[in-house]
């Protein structure tokens, strides 16, 4: 198999294509280290609130280590600020310090109290994000996928209210957050249509907020699967791979997580790939699961290797890590992660 | 004298009720226990807190989620609003006092919820910060409150690195109050390292090592009197 740009091994890997050389080291979530900042010298909190700046940030990974995207944005409050959170940007401390933004004002008292601005496109930072990603396929879109993105319904409630509310009223009252997990789908319809329109090559959803840690499979499959299924087959209409991303323990949901018909799904450290391989099959595209701290910064470059035939040998059909890579790992631990999957993933 | 058939009956309903989530059915067990003449701290100890500790134990089995325990706790609650007024003053043993936070940076606060529920149900009085918790306002409530323990939470191991400045403010400034840590990526190696009193992996552990804490304290002051 003659060598091919990390765009066209991935755009095969999104169609299960076996015709590729080896598979890919790559991630739909934020993947900016230090030391790619340090090359233009930026502080990790200019990195939110300026699209050249973003954008820059985010080519990064790929210029320093060949790690294959280019993923803007790098916090989870784009949508909680379009439905009228405040966030804090932390702009005020040292600026090697590594805060990320946070939500400090909630949107929503209650579920009801939801309401959805015209004009998405235009409002708070979503042009930001816009921008950023024309400049990246600018730079970048000929060799490496660009990609952004959401959050899943459920994750985005708990950045507008309360979460124990939240938490509580998925009980009680089922019925109200139904609906507002709804509204928040047709929100999330609209702006992933939205990022589409300018050009991506896939798009994450991130359910962070839904993991067994903090929700039985029960609810998961009553209150969030539903309208996970309904945000992926509106979006993938649109002929873009769409990757499921739920962090923390998947194992006793990743049959639903397929079910739910994403384009792929992606796990963490604590999912046991090789079940779920088994699980789901060979048709299932499955991505993980490197532990981007306790591996990827706190490891040597023996564990990084080890994680990666492990991950390999389970089935990935390409090596992600589990969650945003931890801005403070170093480059020959980034080097080296990259590396092992260039060498174990040969097909 | 209420019979020990009719205290088992009502205990067994508390606990049933908060291990079942029915505020209706704590509530109900709880007035019932005030009619029959029942000893409110038996009635919290051995009916509540008894199904809050059986909450404990099915969450750690996997066989609750967070959603289930909160609303255990609002069982729970529900309860003590009733029986806790008739708890005799002699009877209260306030176990100590906690004040309780997520580092700055942090909005991950599902697990210091939990510990600090745990710590109530223990009978502490607890001071709950919140999350996002700038650091030195850690060592001013620790001065404000009076606090024994103060307890730092922190789910991310950036933020984590503000426990040990923490941990050294509070020791010039306030070196008898004892600390404890906790949060996934911090270790106990971690813990010891920064020179924390205590650390807990998990919420009812928490409670357990901060009881064995204040007792030494408690010690650590009488000794200090002997001398
Ligand atoms: C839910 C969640 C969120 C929610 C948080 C909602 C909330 N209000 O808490 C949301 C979606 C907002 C979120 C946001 C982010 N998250 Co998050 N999140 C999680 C997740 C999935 C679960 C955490 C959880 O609640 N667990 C359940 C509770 C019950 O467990 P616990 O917290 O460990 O608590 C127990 C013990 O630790 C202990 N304990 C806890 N505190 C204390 C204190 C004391 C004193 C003691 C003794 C014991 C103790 O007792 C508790 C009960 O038994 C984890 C992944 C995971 N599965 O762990 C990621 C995770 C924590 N998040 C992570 C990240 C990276 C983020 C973001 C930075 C993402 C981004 N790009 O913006 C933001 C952070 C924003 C910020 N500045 O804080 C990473 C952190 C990685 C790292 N290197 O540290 C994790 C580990 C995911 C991963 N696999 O990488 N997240």
């Amino acid at each position: 198999m003659s060598a091919m740009n990390s765009k066209e091994r991935i755009s095969k890997i999104f169609s299960k294509n076996d015709d590729i050389d080896r598979i890919a080291c790559f991630s739909g979530m934020g993947n900016v280290t230090m030391e790619g900042l340090k090359k233009y010298g930026y502080a990790f909190y200019e990195i939110h609130l300026d699209a050249e700046k973003m954008a820059n940030a985010a080519c990064t990974s790929y210029e320093l280590y060949n790690f294959e995207c280019a993923v803007v944005p790098f916090d989870l409050g784009i949508e909680a600020e379009v439905l009228g959170a405040e966030m804090n940007f932390y702009t005020h401390k040292e600026r090697e310090s590594i805060i990320y933004p946070t939500v400090k004002k909630k949107a929503i008292q209650e579920p009801e109290d939801l309401k959805i601005p015209e004009n998405v496109a235009e409002r708070n930072r979503v042009p930001l994000v816009l921008k950023a990603l024309e400049i990246m396929q600018e730079r970048v879109g000929d060799f490496v996928p660009v990609a952004t993105y959401i959050l899943g319904p459920y994750t985005l409630a708990g950045q507008l209210m309360d979460l124990e509310k939240l938490l509580k009223m998925s009980f009680k009252n089922p019925d109200r957050i139904n609906d507002l997990l709804s509204n928040l789908t047709n929100f999330l319809i609209e702006l992933g249509t939205i990022y589409r329109d300018v050009g991506i090559d896939y798009l994450t959803v991130r359910e962070m907020g839904a993991p067994t840690d903090v929700l039985s499979p029960r609810m998961f499959k009553n209150l969030i699967q539903p309208h996970l299924k309904r945000l992926f087959s509106k979006l993938k209409k649109l002929k873009l791979p769409i990757v499921l991303h739920i962090c923390g323990n998947t194992n006793p949901i990743v049959e639903l997580m397929w079910e739910s018909s994403p384009t792929a799904i992606s796990v963490d450290q604590k999912n046991e790939v090789d079940k779920t391989r088994e699980k789901l099959g060979d048709d299932a595209i499955i991505f993980g699961n490197i532990d981007p701290y306790g591996v990827l910064v706190k490891g040597g470059i023996d564990d990084i290797r080890n994680a990666v035939k492990k991950a390999i040998e389970g089935g990935v059909d390409s090596v992600w890590p589990g969650c945003d890579i931890w801005p403070a790992v170093s480059k020959e631990n980034m080097l080296a992660f990259v590396k092992a999957v260039e060498e174990f993933g040969k097909r | 004298m209420v019979s020990e058939e009719k205290r088992k009956d009502i205990l067994e309903r508390l606990r049933k009720g908060v291990v079942e989530f029915d505020e209706d059915m704590v509530r109900e067990a709880a007035k019932e226990a005030l009619e029959v003449g029942m000893d409110a701290l038996d009635a919290i100890m051995n009916g509540l807190v008894a199904g809050m500790e059986e909450v404990g134990e099915l969450f750690d089995k996997g066989e609750y989620f967070v959603p289930e325990v909160l609303m255990c706790a609002d069982a729970l609650y529900a309860g003590l609003d009733i029986l806790r007024p008739h708890v005799k003053k002699e009877d209260i043993k306030v176990t100590g006092q906690v004040v309780i936070g997520v580092v700055e940076g942090d909005v991950h606060d599902i697990g210091k919820n939990l510990v600090k529920m745990m710590f109530e149900v223990a009978g502490f009085e607890v001071v709950d910060l919140g999350k996002d918790v700038p650091l030195e306002k850690f060592v001013e409530e620790s001065l404000n409150t009076n606090a024994d323990i103060v307890a730092l939470s922190a789910m991310m191991t950036t933020t984590m690195l503000g426990i040990p400045k923490v941990i050294e403010m509070i020791r010039k400034k306030n070196p008898n109050v004892k600390i404890m840590v906790g949060g996934a990526p911090v270790s106990k190696d971690a813990a010891e390292k920064w020179g924390a009193d205590a650390w807990a992996p998990d919420a009812t552990n928490a409670v357990n090592e901060a009881i064995n804490m204040i007792k030494g304290l408690k010690k650590e002051i009488m000794e200090r009197k002997e001398d």
